[in-house]
C-alpha cells in the first residue's frame, strides 16, 4: 500500500514538471466552447450543410475499412504458422520456438502508432503504410494470442491421430486446427475491432482513412471535425455490435 | 442393385467445403480489393532498399545526449525524462481510471442494481469506451493545454470506460456461495461486503487494471503526437525528418519500458490468481 | 505376430516401468492385460505402437524388429494398428463421419488430406464402419454430442477404417456406465471373432477380462506374473498380481 502511494507521488513529479503544465492556465470554460464548436456548424454553416459533410465521409470510412480488413486477415494469416511453430505441444524442441517467441514478442511491443510513423517512413504517406502497419500489429498481437490457445487445447485427439500413422501436419490439421478454428475466427474479429479503433489515430500520422478528415480540420473547421467524429463513433459502435453477435454465435 | 446403407448415406452428407470455398474466395476477393487505390508514395518505395541502408546507419550512431537529456533527471527533453512521464501518465491515468470506475460499474452490474438500471449502466459505459483516446485528448487539449496532464486525463477517462465494463463483469460473475454462507450465519450488509463481495472481485480486478495499465503505457507513449506529453511529441518530429538516431533512441526506450512494464504485469498477474 | 524379446523401458525420470519382458501374442487373440495402475499395463501397450519406445530389448511386430523404425516406415506400421483410448479422443466439433474417416489419413498424401479430398472408397469404408457398429444413422452429428458408449463405438469405427490387423485398447470401458461397458466388450469381441483382428487391451475390470478375452496376462510392477486362459485364473493367481484382494471397483459385479 505504502508502495502505491510512493508510485502516486514520485510520478506526479513528473506530470508536474512538464514544461506546458500550468494549473492557473486550465480553461476549463475553454474545454465546453470547444466541445459546442464541435458539435454546432460553424462559419456560416447550418445543419443541412454538416449532414452533407458526413455523407462526403463515406469515401474515407470505405478507406478505413480497407486497411483494417486487408491488414487484420493478413496478419493473422501469417500470424498462423509462426503460432504453431511457437506452440510448446506441437513443437517439442526449444531451440525452435524460443527465437520465435522472443521476435513476436519484439515486434508486439510496439504500439500501432509506432508502426506507422515507420511505415510512413518506408512507404511514404497514404493507405498501404496504415496497412502495412496494421499487418504487423496484428501479426504481433494474433501471434501470441495464438499459441497461448495452441497449448491448452486438448492433445488426446492429436495422440490419437499419430497412433494411426498419420504425421505431424496431417494430425494437426485433423485433431488441433478443428478445436482452434472458431477460436481464431473469434480472435480476428476482436482484432478487426481494435485496429478500427486505432485507425483514427494512425490517420494522424499518414495513414489515410477517416482520421484524416479529423486532422486536417482541426484548425478552422471543429464542426466538421465533430460530425467526423460521430461518423467515427457510429463506425466502432457497428462493428464492435457486429463483433459481438457472432463471437457470441461461434460459442 | 440395391443400394447399401452406406451407399444411400453417401448422398445424404452435407457438402459443408461449398460454403467453405465460397467464403474463402470472398475473403480473399476482398483482401485484393483493399489494395486497389491503397495510395503510397512511388518513390519512397522505389528507394526502399536505401531507406534501409540510411535506417541501419543512423541507428548505430544513437543520438545519445538526447538520451539522457541535459540533466538526466531535471530536464525535461531527455528521453528518459519523457520515458518516465510516460509511464507516469500511464500509471497515473490508469489508477485514476479505475477509481473512478467503480461507480460506474457498480450501476451497470445486474447483480447489484437488478437488470433495468443494469441496461443503461451499460450504455453508458459503452458511449465512454467508444471515443478513442487520441481524440479525447484532443478536446481536453484545449480546456488543459498541451502537457502531460491532459494525457493523463485522455487515459483516464477511456479507461473508466473500458475499466467498468470489466469490473461490471467480474461483479456479475461472481461466485456467490461465499455471500450465502455469510448470509447463514448472520452478517450485515458491511460485513457481507467486507468478508464476502470484496475478496473475490479484488484479484480480478487487480488482474484487469494491470492489464489494462500494459495497454495504456502504449497508449501514453503515441498520445504524445498532440503534445499530450510524453515520448509521442519528439517521435513526430524525429519521423518526419528521418532523423533515425534520435528515433533510435526513442525506438529503444519505447521497447524497453514496454517490455518490462509486460513482464511486471505478467508477473503480478500471475501472483494473482 | 507380436513378440516381446527381453524389453525393457525406464522413464527418464528413473522409474522402470517394463522389466525384460517376454511375450508373445498371436494372430487373432483376444488379450487381455491386468494389473494395478502404474504395474506398467499402458507402457506395454504404448510400446507395441511405438507410441512409447522401449529402451532395450527387442520387440517384433511381424517379425520386423521396430526399434529402428521411425518415420515413413513407423508411421505405415502404425496404419494397420488402431488404438482405441478411455477417454476416447474423438475430435469433439467434428461430425462423427469426419472422424471416422481421419482412420484413412495415413493411406493419402498429405496434400490430399489437408483439403479434405479423400477418395470414394475411402468415405466408403468409414460408413461402413459406422454400419457395422450400428451408428450408421448419426454419422452426421457432431461428436461431442454422443453419449459415452456411442463415442467409443465411433472410435472403434475409426479403428476399423484403418482396416487393421491389431487393435490395442487402453482401458476402453473404464469411463462407460455398466450397461454400456458389456455392449462395447461385445463389440470388441464381434470384431475378434468376424473380421479376425487381434485384440489387446488393458483392463481394469477384472471378471470382464475374464469373460470376454481368452489369454490373460498379469502385470505387476513391470514383470509378467501370469500368462495363460482365463480358466487358469484362480483368486491365489489374482492376489499375488494385485498384491492383495480385488477392490469393489476392481469387479464390475453382475
Amino acid at each position: 500500500m505504502v508502495i502505491l502511494v510512493g508510485l502516486v507521488v514520485g510520478f506526479w513529479q513528473f506530470i508536474r514538471l512538464d514544461p506546458g503544465y500550468n494549473p492557473e492556465g486550465f480553461r476549463l470554460d475553454q474545454l465546453w466552447i470547444i466541445v459546442e464548436k464541435l458539435f454546432t456548424p460553424q462559419r456560416g454553416r447550418d445543419w443541412s450543410d454538416l449532414f452533407r459533410y458526413m455523407l462526403t465521409l463515406e469515401n474515407p470510412l470505405l478507406q478505413t475499412l480497407k486497411m483494417c480488413f486487408a491488414g487484420t486477415i493478413i496478419g493473422s494469416l501469417m500470424a498462423f504458422p509462426l503460432a504453431i511453430l511457437s506452440a510448446k505441444n506441437i513443437v517439442k524442441t526449444p531451440i525452435i520456438y524460443w527465437p520465435m517467441r522472443i521476435l513476436m514478442n519484439l515486434i508486439r511491443t510496439i504500439p500501432t502508432m509506432v508502426l506507422a510513423v515507420i511505415a510512413v517512413i518506408f512507404v511514404g504517406t497514404g493507405l498501404l503504410a496504415g496497412i502495412i502497419a496494421l499487418i504487423l500489429f496484428t501479426f504481433g498481437i494474433m501471434s501470441k494470442m495464438l499459441y497461448e490457445v495452441i497449448e491448452t487445447i486438448d492433445m488426446g485427439s492429436y495422440e490419437a491421430l499419430e497412433s494411426t500413422g498419420a504425421n505431424k501436419v496431417q494430425s494437426f490439421r485433423f485433431a488441433v486446427l478443428p478445436q482452434i478454428f472458431p477460436i481464431f475466427l473469434g480472435y480476428i474479429l476482436y482484432i478487426f475491432e481494435i485496429n478500427i479503433r486505432s485507425s483514427a489515430i494512425l490517420a494522424y500520422v499518414g495513414a489515410e482513412g477517416i482520421g484524416t478528415p479529423i486532422r486536417d480540420n482541426t484548425l478552422y473547421n471543429y464542426d466538421y471535425v465533430g460530425a467526423t467524429i460521430i461518423v467515427l463513433l457510429a463506425l466502432i459502435l457497428i462493428v464492435q455490435g457486429i463483433s459481438g453477435l457472432v463471437r457470441r454465435k461461434l460459442q | 442393385m440395391m443400394q447399401t446403407r452406406s451407399e444411400l448415406m453417401l448422398k445424404k452428407k452435407p457438402k459443408r467445403w461449398i460454403m467453405n470455398l465460397v467464403f474463402t474466395l470472398a475473403l480473399a476477393t476482398g483482401v485484393v480489393w483493399s489494395f486497389n487505390k491503397a495510395t503510397y508514395n512511388e518513390l519512397r518505395l522505389r528507394t526502399f532498399g536505401t531507406s534501409i541502408r540510411i535506417m541501419i546507419e543512423q541507428f548505430q550512431q544513437i543520438n545519445w545526449n538526447f538520451f539522457w537529456g541535459t540533466y538526466p533527471w531535471e530536464a525535461t527533453d531527455g528521453v528518459v525524462f519523457m520515458t518516465i512521464q510516460t509511464l507516469a501518465i500511464a500509471f497515473l491515468g490508469t489508477l485514476l481510471g479505475a477509481v473512478l470506475a467503480i461507480p460506474f460499474s457498480l450501476l451497470a452490474s445486474k447483480n447489484i442494481v437488478g437488470k433495468r438500471f443494469a441496461v443503461i449502466g451499460e450504455i453508458i459505459l459503452t458511449m465512454i469506451r467508444v471515443f478513442p483516446e487520441l481524440i479525447l485528448a484532443l478536446i481536453l487539449v484545449k480546456g488543459f493545454g498541451i502537457n502531460a496532464f491532459t494525457g493523463l486525463l485522455a487515459i483516464g477517462l477511456h479507461s473508466i470506460g473500458m475499466l467498468g465494463k470489466l469490473f461490471s463483469e467480474t461483479i456479475d460473475h461472481m461466485d456467490k456461495s461465499s455471500l450465502e454462507a455469510l448470509d447463514a450465519v448472520g452478517a450485515n450488509v458491511w460485513q457481507k461486503v467486507k468478508y464476502g463481495i470484496i475478496p473475490e472481485i479484488v484479484p480480478d480486478i487487480s488482474s484487469v487494471t494491470l492489464y489494462r495499465l500494459d495497454i495504456n503505457v502504449r497508449s501514453a507513449s503515441v498520445l504524445g503526437i498532440i503534445g499530450a506529453g510524453g515520448l509521442g511529441s519528439t517521435m513526430m518530429l524525429a519521423g518526419e525528418n528521418w532523423n533515425w538516431s534520435t528515433l533510435g533512441a526513442i525506438l529503444i526506450a519505447i521497447v524497453v519500458m514496454v517490455m518490462v512494464v509486460d513482464v511486471v504485469s505478467s508477473y503480478l498477474r500471475n501472483k494473482l490468481v | 505376430m507380436i513378440k516381446f524379446v527381453d524389453v525393457s523401458k525406464t522413464y527418464p525420470n528413473g522409474v522402470q516401468a517394463l522389466r525384460k519382458v517376454n511375450l508373445e501374442i498371436n494372430k487373432g487373440e483376444f488379450v487381455a492385460i491386468i494389473g494395478l495402475s502404474g504395474a506398467g499395463k499402458s507402457t506395454l501397450l504404448r510400446s507395441i505402437n511405438k507410441m512409447i519406445p522401449i529402451t532395450s530389448g527387442q520387440l517384433f511386430l511381424d517379425n520386423t524388429e521396430i526399434s529402428s523404425i521411425k518415420g515413413r516406415a513407423l508411421r505405415r506400421l502404425r496404419r494397420s494398428i488402431g488404438m482405441i483410448f478411455q477417454s476416447f479422443n474423438l475430435v469433439k466439433r467434428m461430425s462423427v463421419y469426419n472422424n471416422v474417416l481421419t482412420g484413412r489419413v495415413a493411406y493419402r498424401s498429405t496434400l490430399r488430406t489437408l483439403f479434405g479430398f479423400f477418395p470414394r472408397e475411402d468415405k466408403m469404408l468409414a460408413l461402413e464402419s459406422l454400419d457395422t457398429m450400428g451408428i450408421l444413422d448419426k454419422a452426421f452429428i457432431r461428436a461431442d454430442q454422443l453419449s459415452g458408449g456411442q463415442q467409443q463405438r465411433v472410435a472403434l469405427a475409426r479403428a476399423l477404417t484403418q482396416q487393421p490387423r491389431l487393435i490395442l485398447a487402453d482401458e476402453p470401458v473404464a469411463s462407460l456406465d455398466p450397461i454400456t461397458t458389456v455392449q462395447v466388450m461385445d463389440d470388441f469381441a464381434r470384431i475378434n471373432r468376424d473380421f479376425g483382428i487381434t485384440i489387446v487391451a488393458n483392463m481394469h475390470h477384472v471378471d470382464l477380462a475374464l469373460k470376454y478375452a481368452n489369454r490373460i496376462i498379469g502385470i505387476k510392477e513391470g514383470s509378467i506374473v501370469f500368462d495363460g486362459g482365463s480358466s487358469q485364473i484362480t483368486d491365489d493367481i489374482l492376489v499375488n498380481i494385485y498384491g492383495r484382494s480385488l477392490k469393489h471397483d476392481e469387479v464390475l459385479g453382475e
